[in-house]
């Protein structure tokens, strides 16, 4: 790591360090009613409580699980509808709007469909993340699959590859950055839609600590919840990055 | 016997010999003629240049031959047979190597693809790559991405993912358009010794003239709109062709007349 590297770094701890001291300022000075704004001492003393208990962990198992099942289904999918869409040029022309006009619709919106369809279930929940998830991942991967170098077919051609070796070893590594960067994003949409899911339906997890903590005005615990979720967000966007890099080590070393 | 018939006689006898034939071949895209009543036949060995004007239709005649593209009339055949694709003798070296080349593979990856397209076994790939990498010049290099590699390098590795597919036919499409002088001359040479020693039958397409003469056999001009043969020489210069003899003889520089005053009476 270089000087101004690690310059940043100490920056942004800085910046982290200096707004937990304000919030802990204005949970002391009581700027606002301790009921609903605990300091960070009373948040941090939650979280280690919620964790000794057991109950806590058991929650967040819960928020994981929904949000990887989701996401997983979300990835299969999405690559696999992705890569039959982009690799053919008359798919992507029949489908391509219909994709238009579904992309916008707010996935909230179909949760009451999916409620009703599937009653407040474990199995509404994985629809609802999925089909929330599969989004950025589907279009990333028509992207990448439309996006390969025409003259890397050619090669394919004069090969004489297999339909099957086309696409696992040209189409797919070629689209791999794509589908790599919209895996990414569509993690956080999964673990928005996970805590919707479980206030929504009562699931096991962090989003029905989160509701039960705030009907109890047990604001503590309701940050200790909050603060858990946001972690979660950070750790998996994180291992998703390194997974990425490791992948994608070609590309750095061009630079 | 008519005279008309003895020609067509003689014509059918050298196409008999002939490794890859354009038999009165045209060829139609988006309703435009490219390339009209091609007659041309490469002996099996032969290193035959073609030249022309920019937008003649080199490209699209070495795409006939490739298979990548049929004819809308007449016949392109190898070895007697008509072409229907690509086949796994016939190697093409693109000129835009850049993207030619996996970006996400290493030299000796790229090489590996056209091994693992012939269902090479895996065991044996390392030392044919080895090979491979050592015959074109890059030893040491096998883990390098195209992207750490300069332009001449990456054509090198081009070359040898080529050679790995076992070609008895290579098609090259001004392969060395985009490198500088020096580095073309070495490749040059190395393009003969390569296919020298195997026989290898090369259809090399280049708007470099003198190029064309020091590498050919023999060179055919086309003519543009729509594409068609104008000239065709034969090249009596000795082998091994020297990058300094063979272009001061006195018959290179002939021949760089005679396709100089050709290309510049085509372009007005
Ligand atoms: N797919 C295509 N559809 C329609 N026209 C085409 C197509 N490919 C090539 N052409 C046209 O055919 C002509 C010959 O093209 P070609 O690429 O074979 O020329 P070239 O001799 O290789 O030129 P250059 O020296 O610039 O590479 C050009 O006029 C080009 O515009
Ligand atoms: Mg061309």
């Amino acid at each position: 790591m270089n000087r101004a590297a690690i310059l940043w770094r100490v920056a942004s701890i800085l910046v982290a360090a200096g707004f937990i001291a304000a919030w802990q300022l204005i949970a002391n000075l009581r700027l606002v009613s301790p009921v609903f704004l605990p300091g960070p001492d009373r948040a941090w003393a939650a979280l280690v409580r919620g964790f000794s208990s057991g109950d806590l962990a058991s929650k967040l198992i819960g928020t994981l699980e929904h949000m990887a099942y989701g996401w997983l289904a979300a990835s299969i999918a999405g690559i696999a509808l992705g890569a039959l869409i982009g690799s053919s040029r008359m798919m992507r022309a029949y489908v391509a709007p219909s994709l238009e006009f579904l992309r916008p619709l707010p996935v909230s919106a179909i949760i009451p469909v999916a409620i009703a369809m599937l009653g407040l279930t474990q199995g509404m929940a994985l629809f609802v993340i999925a089909f929330g998830a599969i989004w950025p991942i589907m279009l990333a991967t028509i992207h990448g699959f439309a996006a390969v170098e025409p003259r890397l077919y050619e090669v394919a051609r004069s090969l004489q590859m297999s339909r099957a070796a086309v696409i696992g070893r040209i189409a797919l590594p070629s689209a791999l950055p794509d589908i790599l960067a919209g895996m990414r994003l569509s993690l956080t949409v999964a673990l928005i839609l996970s805590v919707v899911c479980e206030i929504l339906a009562g699931l096991d997890g962090l989003g029905q600590w989160v509701l039960l903590s705030a009907r109890a005005f047990r604001s503590a615990d309701l940050f200790a919840g909050v603060i858990l979720l946001g972690a979660t967000g950070y750790l998996t966007s994180i291992a998703v990055s390194l997974v990425e890099q490791r992948l994608l080590a070609w590309q750095t070393a061009a630079r | 016997m008519s005279v008309v018939a003895r020609l067509d006689e003689a014509r059918a006898a050298r196409r008999q010999k002939a490794l890859i034939a354009f038999n009165a071949t045209t060829l139609r895209l988006g309703g435009k003629t490219i390339i009209e009543n091609l007659d041309l036949e490469v002996r099996p060995g032969e290193f035959l240049c073609i030249v022309g004007a920019s937008g003649c239709g080199k490209t699209t005649a070495l795409r006939l031959a490739a298979g990548l593209y049929g004819p809308t009339s007449g016949a392109v055949t190898f070895d007697g047979e008509p072409i229907t694709g690509p086949r796994r003798e016939v190697a093409i070296v693109f000129q835009d190597y850049g993207k030619a080349l996996l970006p996400w593979r290493t030299a000796a990856g790229n090489i590996s693809l056209a091994l693992e397209a012939s269902r090479v076994p895996a065991r044996e790939r390392s030392s044919r790559i080895e090979a491979l990498l050592r015959k074109v010049g890059l030893p040491g290099h096998a883990d390098k991405y195209p992207t750490e590699m300069s332009g001449g390098m990456q054509q090198r590795l081009q070359i040898a993912r080529c050679l790995a597919q076992e070609p008895t036919t290579l098609l090259m499409d001004e392969p060395f358009g985009a490198l500088d002088a020096m580095t073309r001359q070495g490749l040059q040479d190395e393009v003969l010794s390569l296919t020298q020693t195997s026989q290898t039958t090369v259809i090399f397409v280049t708007h470099d003239l003198d190029e064309a003469i020091y590498l050919g056999d023999r060179i055919v001009g086309l003519l543009p709109h729509p594409g068609r043969i104008g000239i065709e020489l034969a090249v009596d210069l000795p082998r091994p062709r020297d990058q300094l003899a063979t272009r001061e003889h006195p018959e290179f520089l002939r021949l760089r007349r005679q396709l100089f005053d050709f290309i510049k009476a085509t372009e007005h």
